[in-house]
């Protein structure tokens, strides 16, 4: 097989398309995309209590691909799982682009405000190495539920006190923008999309949980497949049945997010189309309530939970 | 005498340090330090079991099916489900998916910038259009007034790596496909699992997916993609490395013990074998002898089997230099991996991993005992990615379209199980005990637990700290031959730590 070789303006066309924009600012994503290529906006990506889901989502971005990603969009300038430099080296590429006024910075992860030796990166709690890595920085892109909102690090008992990147921030007071992708992974093109909108555009209009609209502005529910089954109450309660999948739990009607448009990987499925649940991951709330389980198969009907969520 | 620390240690998932001490150009002693901590175990507790397969995948964005299976694994045994037929097999497909997808990007993209002169894309004079672009790209990117020019690929510690071009300019050629091969396989892994990283698909009893003929097509026809790469290039380029840094046959030796819990449910039975061997002989695998030890790890508590253990962080613990727990088999540390799952089904004599073997041996000339090596531990996972995909082919003709995927259960409040598999950089194990319908006990030991473990005594490092010794140093290159050694054993902290 060949790499791809698709060329950098059509490919700013296929972005355009992918995000819905019109024909005619094409030419203006195409300098925001030299800009990203020139390298004179910068990514420090860091990762703290982190799986890096997000990172492997990143790398399956369609349309640019990863190797068009790393070659001509991104300059990135320090990754944990990517960059060559190791030690000491990867250490002062920390330190270059702290240093570079221009750097976006990329959290991914959450922060253990709690017991500060619960993330140590170089020697320096992971705490302080954000802080001061956001002070410098252009913009903070929170990616991912566990930097947005604490996500399973902080579920309970939330054993090290993690919070988001916001949180940690705003405790000492630092108000760089900051923009937050949640999602469990977040779908790749939320990243993509979201950077070149920064550096073009500026910063999206954002929600009051600081999400970029044109992503999280609709439940994943108002745009899905089973949405008649839902109307026509036709309802699935094993696994396996046909219809809607809202008393098997699915929290697609408190999630925002558009997978029931956009599909993942490349579009081969997503997950109702796996026919498995929407576990709301890309919640402010995900996995916080130990009461509320993901599949309500198991539970007794006096049970069922009445709870106020947040989307 | 001297100490040598890389922190952090990149190209790996995670947070981890290492510390040497050399005497006289070599390492006399070394320390494996994991610096992430979440507490997974304690998150998972209260919960509703059918929680556990979500929960645990967050553990690990690259290996999340693993973490499924053996939450799945657990929770049917605790509850006394039995997975559907489909269901295995759809697991083992999925999970061989995330297997290929794992090995690449670990060979190519964590792995090879350790050999590879990326610099010698400036010497291309060829009429390849994308080595062209790259070329271009590069040069651009060093003519710049950027702080760091070239990035990710620059800065870079010094190293002896190889001065052939075109070897060179071939590996960085494969990288960036590798890059677009490694996505093929997620998507394979999200035909049935609905999506990756973190598959949705996965529960007790099954996968919530029907079995389609178009899908098992669809499926069929990525991996006939992905394994042609296995084939041509991936294994081709193992060799090559072999040939080019031959020395690497006799360095990153291990405690010489491996073990596996055996891998990919199949209709009848799993594949690769469980079991351990030491000295060269083969043994069964007894899962009551595994324990963790807590001597140099951040926790309270006592040696314990992980039915029974706990996970109580102590931050300041005196003596305690890491999150990383130590797991032992019998009270000894063994090697996990597929350097170990290929060891285990050689010496219990799967034919057609010695077929494999032989034939590796044959074509690098490499001596048996020169397998628990750096290269050893490449060429293991490059073989298996082979074995892996072309058993994958079986499974896919085993699925019964229209029948279930997933088992009808009645659900019982009181149990307890045990979940035993392999992710792609070794066994793992999940431990969980169910009462009044919710979890109130879960342990999980993880590849790089196993690897990536502390001592347990003075005189008992774990197997890593045991491979860097005698390590040759040259100190101009910063360290490169111990970041070659650890990532021969693709680390995964947030595993080992979760």
């Amino acid at each position: 097989m060949t790499i791809s070789r698709r060329t950098f303006l059509k490919d700013a066309g296929l972005i355009a398309a992918s995000f819905g924009l019109s024909p005619l600012l094409k030419p203006s994503l195409a300098s925001a995309l030299e800009e990203l290529a020139t390298g004179r906006a910068p990514i420090l990506w860091l990762q703290g209590q982190s799986c890096s889901g997000c990172s492997v989502s990143l790398l399956n971005s369609e349309s640019p691909g990863p190797a068009e990603l790393l070659t001509r969009y991104l300059s990135l300038y320090f990754h944990q799982t990517l960059s060559a430099a190791t030690g000491p080296s990867a250490r002062k590429a920390v330190e270059k682009a702290i240093g570079d006024k221009n750097t976006i910075l990329v959290v991914e992860g959450a922060v253990p405000l709690g017991m500060q030796d619960a993330c140590v990166i170089g020697g320096e709690p992971f705490a302080e190495l954000v802080r001061r890595a956001a002070t410098s920085a252009r913009a903070v892109i929170s990616v991912g539920t566990c930097s947005s909102f604490g996500g399973i690090p902080a579920a309970p008992p939330n054993p090290t006190g993690a919070t988001s990147v916001a949180e940690a921030l705003k405790q000492v007071g630092i108000t760089t923008p900051l923009i937050n992708l949640p999602g469990c992974p977040p779908h790749p093109a939320w990243m993509v999309g979201t950077l070149i909108h920064l550096l073009k555009v500026g910063v999206p209009e954002l929600d009051e949980h600081r999400r970029p609209v044109r992503t999280y502005g609709q439940l994943l529910h108002d745009l899905c497949p089973y949405y008649a089954d839902y109307q026509a109450k036709r309802f699935a309660t094993a696994i396996g049945e046909k219809g809607c999948l809202f008393k098997q739990g699915c929290q697609g009607v408190v999630t925002r997010a558009d997978c029931s448009r956009r599909g993942w990987n490349g579009g081969v499925s997503w997950c109702l189309q796996a026919r498995s649940v929407c576990i709301g991951c890309a919640r402010p709330g995900f996995a916080a309530d130990p009461e509320f389980p993901f599949f309500r198969f198991n539970e007794n009907a006096s049970q069922e939970s009445g709870k106020e969520v947040t989307s | 005498m001297a100490k040598l620390v890389l922190d952090p240690l990149t190209r790996i998932e995670g947070h981890l340090r290492i510390d040497v001490r050399t005497e006289q150009g070599k390492v006399a002693e070394a320390w494996s330090k994991g610096e992430m901590f979440r507490g997974f175990e304690s998150i998972l507790s209260g919960r509703d079991p059918f929680d556990a397969p979500v929960i645990t995948q967050r553990i690990c964005g690259v290996c999340p099916v693993s973490h499924a299976v053996a939450s799945c694994l657990a929770v049917e045994g605790a509850l006394g489900i039995t997975p559907s037929r489909n269901g295995r097999l759809l697991r083992s497909l999925t999970l061989g998916a995330n297997f290929l997808q794992s090995h690449i990007l670990h060979f190519y993209q964590l792995a090879a910038l350790d050999f590879v002169d990326v610099k010698k894309i400036l010497a291309y004079q060829g009429k390849d259009p994308v080595l062209k672009e790259v070329k271009a790209w590069a040069s651009q990117e060093l003519a710049s007034n950027r702080v760091l020019p070239l990035a990710p690929f620059l800065p870079r510690i010094p190293g002896d790596y190889a001065a052939d071009t075109d070897w060179n300019i071939g590996a960085l050629t494969h990288y960036l496909e590798a890059l677009e091969v490694r996505q093929e396989a997620h998507r394979m892994a999200a035909i049935f699992g609905g999506k990756m990283p973190h598959t949705a698909s996965l529960v007790p009893g099954g996968v919530t997916c029907g079995v389609d003929v178009e899908e098992v097509e669809n499926f069929r026809s990525r991996l006939r993609l992905v394994s042609r790469f296995i084939e041509n290039v991936y294994i081709p380029d193992v060799l090559l490395a072999a040939r080019h840094y031959s020395g690497y046959a006799d360095i990153g030796k291990g405690v010489g013990r491996f073990l596996s819990y055996g891998v990919f449910e199949e209709s009848r039975g799993i594949y690769l074998p469980s079991g351990t061997v030491a000295n060269g002989r083969y043994a069964s695998l007894d899962s009551s002898k595994i324990t963790e030890e807590l001597a140099f790890s951040r926790y309270e508590g006592d040696t314990a089997h992980p039915s029974m253990g706990s996970t109580v962080p102590q931050s300041g613990k005196a003596d305690a230099y890491t999150w990383i727990k130590a797991p032992r088999y019998a009270g000894e540390a063994f090697e996990v991996g597929p350097l170990a799952r290929i060891l285990v089904a050689y010496h219990q004599g799967m034919p057609e991993v010695r077929t494999e073997v032989d034939g590796l041996l044959a074509a690098t000339g490499l001596k048996a005992a020169q397998l628990d090596s750096v290269l050893g531990r490449h060429a293991a996972r490059a073989l298996e990615a082979r074995l892996v995909a072309r058993r994958m082919e079986t499974w896919l003709d085993e699925l019964e379209p229209g029948k279930a995927s997933v088992t009808p259960y009645e659900f019982q409040a009181d149990g307890q199980g045990e979940g035993l598999t392999e992710a792609p950089r070794g066994a793992l194990g999940h431990w969980l005990k169910v009462e009044k319908g919710r979890i109130s006990h879960y342990q999980s030991v993880v590849p790089s637990t196993w690897n990536f473990s502390p001592r347990s005594s003075e005189t008992s490092p774990g197997p890593v700290e045991a491979a860097l010794l005698d390590t040759p140093i040259e100190p101009a290159n910063e360290g490169m031959e111990v970041a070659r050694v650890v990532r021969s054993f693709d680390p995964c902290i947030a595993c080992a730590i979760h």
